[in-house]
């Protein structure tokens, strides 16, 4: 798949402080690329130094094959962005905001659009200083999606959003990805990129520290299995006596499956000991836990 | 260009201090039209007309907060961001900026004007245009007048511009640009009475705050400046300029 943006030893040195070393990646036509760090891992700075908005010390960047810097912004025509926190007029509405940054041609159906998708029908028309965080931060977003630009970069876009505008939001990005639209998002929490993102980057102090797919990292982390039973001790002590690998963490069977036949093993071996199997779910926490792990590696 | 001096006004056109502004100035003038309509003695026509019914004044003091916040707002609200990551430069941005408040400007003296006329013709419809004043009519006065206080006014501007570049809040750089309009008036008046005994002094930029009054009265004032009046206006253009250029340097410079 062709890539949309390239960005190529990209380097950014503040005073004396290296913030980016080198930092190599591609993002494809139509992909999600999550960009995941901890705090001052230089996400935000690898997102400006993209729109042109922060002079680098080497490296390259291109969208559509059109190089980006401080001085050359003509590539950055269809790129819609947020960027920390959303910039927002107190003294304007929201549609007024929209208003103001959709191009010309179809606003109003564009604007009409975004509104439906992000339902922000109910305060659009009210004073954006009455907004609360979360309202804002859905106004930040619909002004970078309301261009219909084909490259979007959102920082922390799911900051402040309750569940329901989680989802909205991770809806939205699905179907413009499926439309050709390229994302580039970052978080400092992996999980909450888990249902979005196709491709991860792991950014510590940096460097770019891993590159995969979703997919991969997530199966590369394990799965974890919670086994509810009648009698978990009288379990635990099957499940060893059977080689499963499994852990009695807080009074709760957890099982880390290793090859697909894990969770068969462990189930054969309850049902030969004859002890009921209640419930069996999947851990939430393993994905945020393989990133941890590999920004504690890097550390060390 | 065109569409980021059409985003400027359209957010000028939404701020209500704008309109409340200019409600403001239209309603000051009417209350001194009123005065001198019934206290002609104390509040004479013509020096209300030379005052603009004192929006003149009032013009000054809206164009300093708009220019202060028209720049500080973005950096306060995060917006300059969104204004820098298109395909627009800073310079355009800046530039953009600098249009539409040159916009503002002199829509706010043609109403300035507008009322003036208006004004005098219901308070005092018998005044008398034509009169003698500064040695010509008094309608060249007021046109030269209002002229030369737009060209001091374009200076004061460049300096509350530059120092807008420097303010991370609105209030600040507008409570700073109003400081700045008193102090500088005060320093002209100081460093003037330095000019007499040196002379190299006379090509700081305070001196230029008195372009406005020499083109009127060229007489006068040249003993003060000992400047030639042409070379006063060239020199009021060439720190407009000058301040203007360092505003956008520091524009450019800032971290957004
Ligand atoms: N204008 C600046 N001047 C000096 N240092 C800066 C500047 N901007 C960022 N930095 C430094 O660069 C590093 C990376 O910052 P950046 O904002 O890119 O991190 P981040 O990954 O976005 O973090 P967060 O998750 O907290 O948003 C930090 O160490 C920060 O202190
Ligand atoms: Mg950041």
């Amino acid at each position: 798949m062709e890539a949309l943006l390239k960005v190529s030893g990209l380097n950014k040195t503040f005073g004396k402080k290296k913030v980016l070393h080198g930092v190599d990646f591609t993002v494809a036509s139509g992909h999600v690329v999550g960009l995941v760090g901890p705090n001052g891992a230089g996400k935000s700075t690898i997102m400006k130094a993209i729109l042109g908005l922060i002079p680098t010390d080497g490296g390259q960047i291109q969208i559509a094959d059109q190089p980006v810097s401080i001085t050359k912004h003509q590539a950055l025509r269809h790129v819609g962005a947020l960027i920390e926190y959303p910039g927002i007029y107190p003294f304007m509405t929201g549609r007024q905001h929209l208003n103001l940054f959709a191009a010309k041609k179809q606003r109003k159906q564009h604007i009409a659009h975004i509104i439906q998708v992000m339902g922000m029908a109910s305060y659009i028309d009210k004073p954006a200083k009455s907004y609360s965080l979360g309202m804002k931060q859905k106004l930040g977003i619909a002004q970078a999606l309301v261009d219909q630009p084909q490259l979007v970069i959102l920082d922390e876009p799911m900051n402040g959003l309750d569940p329901q505008a989680v989802k909205d939001l991770r809806d939205i990005i699905r179907t413009q990805a499926k439309a050709g639209t390229s994302f580039l998002i970052s978080s400092h929490i992996l999980s909450e990129l888990e249902k979005v993102a196709d491709d991860v980057l792991i950014l510590n102090h940096g460097h770019i520290i891993q590159q995969s797919t979703m997919q991969a990292l997530v199966e590369a982390g394990g799965t974890t299995y919670i086994v509810q039973t009648v009698n978990d001790r009288e379990a635990f002590a099957a499940l060893q006596a059977a080689h499963v690998p499994v852990n009695l963490v807080d009074r709760q069977l957890q099982i880390t499956q290793t090859d697909r036949t894990t969770l068969n093993a462990a189930l054969i071996a309850l049902v030969h000991a004859g002890i009921a199997v209640q419930d069996v779910t999947k851990a939430q926490h393993d994905l945020e836990q393989s990133f941890l792990d590999l920004v504690e590696q890097e550390v060390h | 260009m065109g569409t980021l001096i059409k985003q400027e006004l359209y957010k000028l056109n939404h701020k209500k201090g704008t309109w409340f502004a200019l409600l403001f100035m239209v309603v000051v003038q009417i209350g001194f039209a009123v005065l001198s309509w019934r206290y002609p003695k104390f509040f004479g026509t013509q020096m209300l007309v030379m005052n603009n019914y004192i929006g003149g004044v009032l013009v000054d003091f809206i164009m300093i907060a708009s220019a202060a916040s028209m720049i500080a707002m973005e950096f306060q609200y995060g917006t300059i961001k969104q204004l820098l990551y298109r395909k627009y430069y800073r310079s355009q941005v800046f530039v953009s900026k600098l249009i539409v408040l040159l916009m503002q400007m002199i829509g706010l003296q043609v109403v300035a004007t507008a009322m003036t006329g208006g004004l005098t013709m219901v308070v005092n419809p018998k005044f008398d245009w034509t009169q003698t004043a500064n040695a010509m009519p008094l309608w060249r006065d007021y046109l030269l007048t209002t002229g030369g206080s737009m060209l001091v006014m374009l200076l004061l501007l460049s300096l509350v511009i530059l120092m807008a570049t420097w303010f991370k809040t609105n209030a600040a750089a507008i409570a700073c640009g109003f400081i700045g309009y008193f102090v500088t008036a005060v320093a002209a008046q100081i460093i003037i009475m330095f000019v007499q005994r040196w002379h190299w002094l006379k090509w700081n930029p305070f001196t230029m705050l008195l372009t406005g009054n020499q083109i009127v009265d060229p007489k006068t004032y040249h003993a003060l400046t000992m400047l030639d009046t042409p070379v006063m206006i060239g020199c009021t253009l060439g720190y407009t300029v000058l301040f203007t250029l360092i505003a956008y340097l520091s524009f450019r410079r800032r971290a957004v």
